[in-house]
C-alpha cells in the first residue's frame, strides 16, 4: 500500500514537471496531492489526509486551475532567448543536491533507530489513529497564539489578493 | 528490497526528498510562472510529508498535525497572493513567462 501511494505521488509529480500543457500539469498535481493524502492515511493520520484532500486538491488546485483558465495561457510561451548553459548548470546542481540528499537519507542511522524504537513501541501498545479531538485540544491549549496568527494571516492574504487584482480601489 | 519499500520512516523521508527535488527542478527549469508556483506547492507538500512521518514515528505526536495545519494556512495564503500577483502581471504585461517579466518599468 505504501509503495502504491508513493508511486502515485512521485509519478504525478514527475508528469507535472514534464507536462507542456499547464492545465494537464494542474491535473497531475491533483493526482500528486491525492497520493500524499494516501501517504497520510498510511501514517495513521486521517485528519491530515482529509485536510489534504479538502484544502490542497480541493481549494488550492481549483484556484490554480481557475487562474490558468482565466489567463487563457495553456501552453508555455516560446523562449525569448534560449539559455542552454544556465539550464544545464541548474539541472547539474539539482542532480548533485539530489545525490547528496539520497546518500544522507539512505546512510542515516538515526532514521533506522527511530524506526526500530517506534516498531518496538507499537508492538507493546498499538498505534491509535490521530483524531480531531486531540488536535483541537493541543491547538487551544498550547498553540492558541499561533492559531490566531494564522487566522490574521489568512485575513491579510484575502485583503491583499483583492487589493492586488482589483483594477481601482 | 530494503525496509524502505514497506513503509518505514526511511521510505517516507525518501518520498519527501524526491518530491522536494522534483519541485525544485520545476521551479528552476520551467519558465511559466504558474508551473513555478506548482513547484513551490510541491516543495511545501514534501515538507508536510516529512513532518507527519516524523510525528507518526515519534509515537503519534499531536504537535506534528498542529503544525501541518499551520503550514496549510500559510500555503493557502501563498496561493491567494501568488495567483493575485500572476493575474496582476498578466494584466500589465500580457504574459505569464518569468523571462518576460524581468524589469520593473513597463
Amino acid at each position: 500500500m505504501f509503495l502504491l501511494f508513493a508511486l502515485i505521488t512521485i509519478i504525478g509529480a514527475l508528469a507535472m514537471s514534464q507536462q507542456k500543457n499547464v492545465i494537464v500539469a494542474g491535473l497531475c498535481m491533483v493526482l500528486t496531492f491525492l497520493g500524499v493524502a494516501g501517504l497520510f492515511l498510511m501514517l495513521s493520520n486521517p485528519v491530515a489526509a482529509a485536510l489534504q484532500v479538502i484544502v490542497y486538491s480541493g481549494a488550492i488546485m481549483v484556484l490554480v486551475l481557475f487562474t490558468i483558465m482565466l489567463l487563457n495561457s495553456h501552453e508555455e510561451e516560446p523562449a525569448i532567448q534560449s539559455r542552454p548553459i544556465q539550464r544545464w548548470v541548474g539541472a547539474l546542481l539539482i542532480a548533485v543536491f539530489g545525490a547528496f540528499a539520497f546518500r544522507i537519507v539512505m546512510g542515516s542511522k538515526a532514521l533506522v533507530d527511530i524506526n526500530t524504537l517506534a516498531d518496538a513501541n507499537t508492538a507493546v501498545r498499538p498505534m491509535e489513529a490521530m483524531n480531531l479531538a486531540k488536535v483541537g485540544e493541543e491547538i487551544f491549549r498550547h498553540y492558541l497564539l499561533g492559531f490566531e496568527i494564522v487566522g490574521l494571516l489568512l485575513l491579510a492574504a484575502m485583503v491583499g489578493a483583492v487589493a492586488l487584482t482589483k483594477k481601482e480601489l | 528490497m530494503g525496509a524502505w519499500m514497506n513503509g518505514s520512516l526511511q521510505g517516507y523521508i525518501l518520498v519527501a526528498m524526491l518530491l522536494f527535488i522534483i519541485g525544485l527542478a520545476t521551479v528552476m527549469l520551467r519558465r511559466t510562472l504558474l508551473m513555478q508556483f506548482m513547484g513551490i506547492e510541491l516543495m511545501l507538500n514534501a515538507a508536510n510529508v516529512a513532518l507527519l512521518a516524523f510525528a507518526r514515528f515519534r509515537g503519534g505526536d499531536v504537535t506534528g498535525t498542529v503544525f501541518y495545519l499551520f503550514i496549510l494556512g500559510v500555503a493557502a495564503c501563498e496561493a491567494a497572493i501568488g495567483l493575485a500577483l500572476v493575474i496582476a502581471l498578466f494584466r500589465h504585461r500580457k504574459t505569464t513567462d518569468a523571462d518576460r517579466a524581468d524589469s520593473l518599468r513597463q
